[in-house]
């Protein structure tokens, strides 16, 4: 039993990187249609920004934690402005050019700091645990789940109670008459883009403790956060949340019962009937036309 | 002074031009009826004023400063107000959202809603905090007329802002449209089908045949020899 409740501790902890990742790709695709295959690489990106910053300069995670954010959305941002933008017609190439993008991100950072893993210590405040019966909570772990839970309420709160919010939610039923009442689309854009990519950076930025930081760190783990956006459902933030615990969880659940590939085929099965039956996830937006 | 001009303007999707050589003015306050048949380009017209189009040539001058080549958003911060053809408001906002969103054309920054709009349309006020899609069509334009003024603008567009509306709402919009433009001075562009509420309420008129403008004139000149040749089925 206590096994259990560990694994279901472990696995809440890597769910709510999961949901900050996710978060972040369900923002852009949700927005402006674009599949950012270089999701991934910016988690990366979000990971070596918090190992050079503690490396060089000393910072703990938390400290770093802003930099990342900043610096990781402004790529994003020049990624939006330079390429992304001028295929906002041309869907499927985005996809393509986001790839490429990715690969490029991953081998500047294999050439200028080297392909093995890297270290990056947890912060010193958050050292220890907290016991209950024989089940350990980490505090980093903790500070984790607060920290995606704090992320996710912030979000909705710029989504639904900001201008900026507001003015992206037009721009998302109706581009042209956005336009048409001032709305500047095009910086929208950008703006929501970066955001999506600061999220990823700081997804990065938590998870150097808990992962090896290595230059292909973030494969996998794009792959899951696109796991979770499907069966969240689009233009749904609850449904990305719920999405996030569900996939982390059932991934702990099922390592224990059978060895992480089985666990992971089990998954995979899983979603897999789930999006046979929900086609469009569990909480599909409203009214997407 | 004339608050817009066109001057040899023509407007294109893709390569086909689908507005040709359409020379017309409004002077401030005045207001303008565009009529025709269905398919002779007004709204791409409209369009055009805005900049919605893929590409336009000629003159397009507002306040004498060309606009032709200024993108949609700084059109609308100069204070055109656009109502499109069905309406376009944004389902998922709410009532006040949507009001709102015409505040963010405004210069001067300003975020509050004009007390008049409700005095105008008080349904408005009643329904406040529902989502705009959830409105009739009547009270949707009603809501699009108002997301319009909420931007304080000088020259309002409007495309068939009665088309597909249950009789007793098209009298009130119509009579608001002539409201804003002879009490408030507003300067207007209408697109019309109804011959009647155009003949009544605009000094000028254009009529529209394939892209090109068949005749202009004043209220008298819009005879019923007019209408018969240019705008009878």
């Amino acid at each position: 039993m206590d096994v259990l409740f560990n694994q279901l501790f472990s696995g809440l902890s890597m769910a709510s990187i999961l949901l900050i990742i996710a978060l972040g790709l369900a923002i852009i695709y949700g927005s402006m249609g674009v599949i950012n295959l270089a999701h991934g690489e910016l988690v990366m990106l979000g990971a070596y920004a918090t190992w050079a910053l503690q490396h060089f300069f000393g910072f703990s995670i938390l400290l770093a934690l802003p930099f990342v954010f900043v610096a990781v959305g402004a790529v994003g941002w020049l990624i939006e402005k330079i390429i992304v933008q001028r295929l906002y017609s041309r869907p499927l190439d985005t996809i393509l050019a986001t790839w490429g993008i990715g690969i490029i991100l991953q081998q500047i950072v294999r050439i200028a700091i080297g392909p093995e893993s890297r270290f990056v210590s947890g912060p010193e405040i958050l050292r220890g645990n907290i016991q209950i019966g024989n089940v350990y909570m980490s505090n980093y772990r903790i500070f984790v789940i607060v920290l995606s839970i704090a992320i996710l309420g912030a979000t909705w709160a710029i989504m639904t109670r900001t201008e900026f919010g507001t003015k992206l939610r037009a721009v998302i039923q109706n581009r042209s008459i956005s336009e048409c009442y001032g709305i500047e689309s095009e910086r929208i854009y950008s703006l929501t883009f970066a955001y999506g990519a600061g999220l990823a950076g700081v997804a990065g930025a938590l998870i150097t403790p808990l992962f090896s930081t290595i230059p292909t760190m973030g494969t996998g783990l794009v792959v899951n956060a696109f796991l979770v956006v499907i069966v969240g459902g689009l233009g749904s933030l609850f449904g990305t949340a719920l999405a996030a615990v569900l996939i982390g969880q059932a991934t702990a659940l099922f390592s224990i019962v059978m060895n992480d590939t089985l666990g992971r085929i089990a998954v995979l099965i899983c979603i897999i009937l789930l999006i046979r039956l929900r086609p469009r996830g569990l909480f599909p937006g409203k009214t997407r036309n | 002074m004339d608050i817009l001009q066109a001057e040899n303007l023509y407007s294109y999707y893709g390569k086909s031009p689908v507005i040709q050589d359409i020379s017309f003015k409004v002077k401030e306050g005045q207001f303008l009826s565009v009529l025709g048949r269905n398919g002779v380009g007004k709204t791409t017209l409209l369009k055009t004023i805005m900049g919605l189009t893929d590409h336009a040539t000629g003159g397009l001058l507002f306040n004498g400063k060309d606009i032709l080549t200024a993108k949609t958003h700084e059109r609308a911060k100069l204070g055109i107000g656009y109502i499109p053809q069905g309406r376009e408001i944004i389902a998922n906002l709410t009532v006040r959202e949507n009001i709102v969103m015409g505040t963010y054309a405004r210069k001067d920054g300003k975020r509050d809603i004009p007390e008049y709009l409700f005095d105008m349309f008080p349904i408005l006020r009643e329904f406040l905090n529902r989502r705009g899609g959830d409105l009739s069509g009547g009270q949707q334009q009603q809501l699009a007329i108002a997301r319009a003024l909420a931007m304080d603008p000088k020259l309002l567009i409007l495309d068939e802002p009665t088309e597909g509306i249950q009789p007793n709402v098209v009298k009130q919009i119509e009579e608001a449209i002539v409201h804003l433009n002879k009490e408030r001075g507003l300067g207007v562009i209408l697109v019309e089908q109804n011959i009647p509420f155009a003949r009544a309420s605009s000094d000028r008129f254009i009529v529209m045949d394939k892209g090109r403008v068949a005749m202009t004139g004043g209220k008298d000149d819009l005879t019923d020899e007019v209408v018969n040749e240019h705008l009878t089925f």
